[in-house]
């Protein structure tokens, strides 16, 4: 079609031009520069993952469509593919408009078939949204008059699409041999003679000057996403999402953590800047579902504004601090505080969005900086320092656990295959003790080499390190990688997954790698390579509980699982629909297991009622709720026993269960034949 | 406004502590050493002092080996200005009036407006020093404090006493024992580290200080280890109420 550009119409379009992409140019700019404010970290590695997840995550839409989101996560994919295909039509407007020149393949079949099928999805799904917002308002959306503004202006550009298409179908604009627009062929519009080619005009000049007027709005709303998520997800972290970042020559660091704006790196700004506000990330969070002061999508949206009010003051002045981000508002550290760390945030975000990074970064700031980490932190923190362990127990009784039960240290069998870590719940805690023995009884059926470092053993410093003391977790992981190396460890199992998680992840940061796994993972390869055998047992059913650092920070999700379906007579049930990669944490993680909680419902108590809901939604309740984490069972046999249920609902590790279960294979043999 | 806490470095409240062969020391290998509880309860007072007015000086000393210099750290770590160290052969083995004088004759050069010391350490739990440097330096002495604040006339200290506590006044050089308060002793900064790590922390020589009084320690032993305990199980709840009453009478005899 020609477009109804001759004579000053030219013109005109290149001055409409100007305007909005100079408009979003300049602030563009504007923010860019805002965002090199940011510390220069260096996300260049691991190209090929890079391109991976551009395809997976942009083009594919991977993260958008997940539960329980599938129905809008569709009609985004929809918006977002219909917007690539029209802008490609746009591009070839406005260079037919203002050049006369066209984009290759404009005019095949193909093309304009895409143009007017995606413009009709888009449609629809701006119907969808345009009521979901109105009519159904998710309860942590946040709902403001931009998205509005973008809604409609997308909706402008689509019908003014069809509109022209139409328009110009009726007054015989169509080239020879040009393919007809299949969607705008549907709608003949009854046009008077000679008025048709008005309304081509008119809805042509529309469509053309929404366009530009959305590149002037786009980077003032947070529709920006639309550009800023190709980098965002280009350069996302390649960490293992259970590593924290390392800091490098801690001691030579003149501030620690997140003074300013400044010591967040320009990727967490980018990070504000791709916020869509959807609210997934809130919606998911532990802490703000049980009353606490945490927000997740607060925590990525006050840097950004603090970043957009205070960017020019820092711009001008290279020895300006502005406001201390952990100090934004009097609530901030309580904020801060409240987080678990359990990346439920992190796994929801559509745009792949850091939450953890920031709130750790400004944990930093408070905790090593400041020393204004709340008392029972500064107390664990202490004790790991003192002690080796968060509670505080003598060091001299790390090994006490194993008296008796013929586990040998590394000292006594320095060519065992394994080390096994068995932390300091496991080492200290009376309940999780009988963990610790569960598996040592597993192992030793198994005929697994393995030994322990008892005393000589020290905590991995992962609380602290969550807690914002990069120092000290680096001390403690030194120590430990120094005693590794002595007794030349090369595979270690872990029972807790907070040690598993910083040995595999972290440790590798400060030069100590090693084979490590789960003790799960491990258990269910002895079950599957036979080497133990479990005998027959009561019918129970037995709910599995996802620890947040076997799961969503490690994708062990299957092992566990396997272990519990290997067990004659379990009946496993899924904590629907809180379960696998929507986990519900119990309130242990991020140190949080050494700080008072105060503030709103306890979380363990939310899960110990989302395990029941399960049940009764299945139409029978389990009677035991299995884990493979030492803080879950500490905090769920807290819940049952808080809500008077602890004889209903026994918390216990899936290790406890595979070790009462272990059958000689010979005897169990002879009683099934007998039976 | 100058302040001195007088601080003593003890195994650490989280060691398990083992009796030594030769019955009257404790094995010192593998002990975590750290500043004793209510020397760092002082501390705290001492720098809310400082927090409060930036002109105050914290100072604070201890007598002992060389390893002492780690517990002096820890105070410039939480944020005390400087350190002194009274060291020299036979610092290890000073009796209480003993570290009394060789702390007082530091404390005729330093010159403190004000000395706190904890009420007792926590490994002999003998609460000697504080008192006897009061005497020492003909000073008043002020036990059991938990908060102290200036005032127009000198300084105002809060004092516990049996469900409650008492204000007292002194218009001069005091010594002050501390007791816990609800303030815990503040977790030190990492810049307060670093910078801790580097400071200098000048020696005084011990040689020369009087020690009138010498304790021989005779014998030292662990307490009795703690009996199992006695479940009842299964049957009449009654009858266990019944036996429990008999042995609480009988045995334990605490009814």
């Amino acid at each position: 079609m020609i477009p109804p550009t001759e004579g000053s119409g030219a013109l005109i379009l290149a001055a409409v031009a100007v305007l909005g992409f100079g408009a979003f140019a300049y602030r563009a700019w504007k923010l860019y520069r805002y965002l090199r404010l940011g510390w220069n970290e260096d996300r260049r590695a691991h190209l090929g993952k890079r391109i991976r997840d551009e395809l997976v995550i942009y083009l594919l839409q991977r993260k958008l469509l997940k539960r329980p989101y599938y129905i809008r996560g569709v009609a985004h994919a929809f918006i977002f593919w219909g917007f690539i295909v029209i802008t490609m039509g746009t591009v070839d407007l406005l260079a037919s408009g203002l050049f006369g020149l066209r984009m290759p393949g404009a005019e095949s079949g193909f093309f304009v078939w895409a143009v007017d099928v995606f413009a009709a999805l888009v449609l629809a799904s701006i119907v969808l949204a345009l009521v979901r917002r109105a009519f159904f308002k998710p309860a942590r959306m946040h709902i403001a008059l931009d998205g509005y503004i973008i809604l409609g202006l997308i909706a402008t550009l689509i019908v003014s699409l069809l509109a022209f298409e139409n328009a110009g179908l009726a007054a015989g604009y169509l080239a020879l041999h040009q393919a007809t627009p299949p969607l705008a062929d549907l709608l003949p519009l009854p046009y008077p003679a000679g008025v048709a080619g008005t309304v081509f005009a008119a809805a042509w000049w529309v469509h053309v000057v929404t366009v530009l007027g959305f590149a002037a709005y786009l980077p003032q709303s947070k529709h920006l996403h639309i550009v800023t998520t190709l980098p965002n997800v280009f350069f996302r972290s390649q960490r293992p999402r259970g590593a924290l970042r390392f800091v490098d020559k801690i001691e030579e660091q003149k501030t620690f953590g997140a003074a300013t704006l400044r010591d967040l790196s320009w990727k967490q700004h980018l990070d504000g800047y791709t916020c869509t506000e959807c609210g997934r990330c809130s919606d998911n969070c532990p802490a703000l579902a049980t009353g606490k002061a945490l927000d997740p999508q607060k925590i990525v949206l006050d840097l950004r504004d603090l970043l957009l009010k205070e960017g020019d003051a820092l711009l001008k002045d290279s020895t300006a601090t502005g406001t201390a981000p952990a100090h934004q508002f009097a609530t901030k550290p309580d904020e801060l505080w409240a987080c678990t760390t359990c990346a439920a945030c992190v796994e929801q975000c559509p745009v792949t969005i850091e939450h953890i990074d920031k709130i750790v970064d400004l944990r930093r700031y408070l905790t090593m900086q400041e020393a204004a980490a709340p008392p029972e932190a500064q107390r664990a923190m202490t004790n790991i320092e003192r002690a080796g362990n968060p509670w505080g127990e003598a060091a001299g009784t790390r090994g006490d656990w194993a008296e008796g039960l013929g586990v040998p240290t590394f000292a006594q069998m320095p060519d065992a295959e394994y080390l096994y870590f068995v932390g300091c719940a496991a080492s200290f805690d009376r309940r999780n003790q009988r963990v610790a023995k569960a598996l040592a009884k597993i192992l030793q059926a198994a005929g697994t080499s393995f030994a322990i470092l008892a005393t000589e053993e020290t905590c991995t410093g992962d609380p602290a390190r969550r807690m914002g003391n990069e120092y000290l977790w680096q001390l403690q992981a030194q120590q430990n990688i120094e005693t590794f190396g002595r007794y030349k460890v090369r595979k270690i199992i872990a029972s807790c997954p907070h040690c598993f998680n910083t040995i595999a992840n972290e440790y590798p940061q400060l030069g100590g790698t090693y084979e490590v796994v789960h003790a799960l993972q491990l258990v269910q390869d002895l079950i599957a390579e036979k080497k133990i055998v479990l005998g027959p047992g009561a019918a129970e059913s037995v709910a599995y509980h996802d620890p947040c650092y076997l799961g969503r920070h490690n994708g062990i999700y299957e092992d566990p699982r396997a272990v519990l379906d290997a067990i004659e007579g379990v009946t496993r049930m899924e904590i629907e629909p809180y379960h696998r990669e929507r986990g519900f944490c119990c309130g242990a993680g991020g140190g949080r297991m050494w700080m008072e909680e105060k503030v709103g419902q306890r979380v363990n108590h939310r899960r110990v009622e989302q395990i029941l809901a399960a049940g009764d939604a299945k139409g029978e309740r389990p009677t035991k709720v299995a884990s493979g984490c030492p803080f879950c069972l500490i905090m769920l046999d807290e819940g049952v026993g808080a809500k008077g249920i602890a004889d209903q609902l026994k918390p216990v590790d899936v290790l406890e269960l595979v070790a009462s279960r272990l059958a000689d294979p010979a005897v169990l043999e002879v009683e099934r034949a007998t039976t | 406004m100058r302040l001195l806490i007088c601080i003593k470095q003890v195994p650490d409240s989280t060691t398990r502590v083992k009796v030594a062969p030769d019955g009257t020391s404790i094995v010192t290998d593998g002990i975590t050493w750290s500043i004793s509880p209510y020397d760092e309860y002082a501390i705290e007072l001492a720098l809310e002092q400082k927090d409060n007015a930036a002109d105050t000086v914290v100072s604070v000393i201890s007598v002992g080996g060389p390893r002492t210099k780690d517990a002096l750290r820890q105070a410039l770590a939480m944020g005390c200005d400087d350190a002194t160290l009274v060291t020299g052969e036979g610092a290890d083995t000073l009796g209480p009036l003993g570290i009394a004088n060789a702390l007082k004759s530091a404390i005729d050069e330093l010159k403190p407006d004000l000395v706190l010391c904890g009420k007792q350490a926590s490994d002999d739990d003998q609460g000697f020093v504080g008192p006897a440097l009061a005497e020492a330096l003909g000073w008043p002495h002020v036990a059991v404090v938990t908060k102290v604040a200036p005032s127009a006339a000198g300084t105002e200290i809060w004092k516990e006493v049996e469900g409650g506590h008492e204000v007292w006044k002194a218009s001069g050089a005091a010594v002050l024992t501390v007791q816990k308060s609800e303030k815990e002793p503040r977790y030190p900064s990492l810049p307060g580290i670093m910078k801790a790590k580097k400071k200098e922390i000048p020696e005084r020589p011990v040689t020369g200080v009087e020690d009138p009084v010498t304790i021989e320690i005779v014998k030292l032993e662990p307490p009795p280890a703690r009996g199992g305990g006695k479940i009842f199980k299964d049957g009449d709840v009654k009858a266990h109420a019944a036996a429990l009453a008999t042995l609480l009478r009988d045995e334990a005899k605490v009814l």
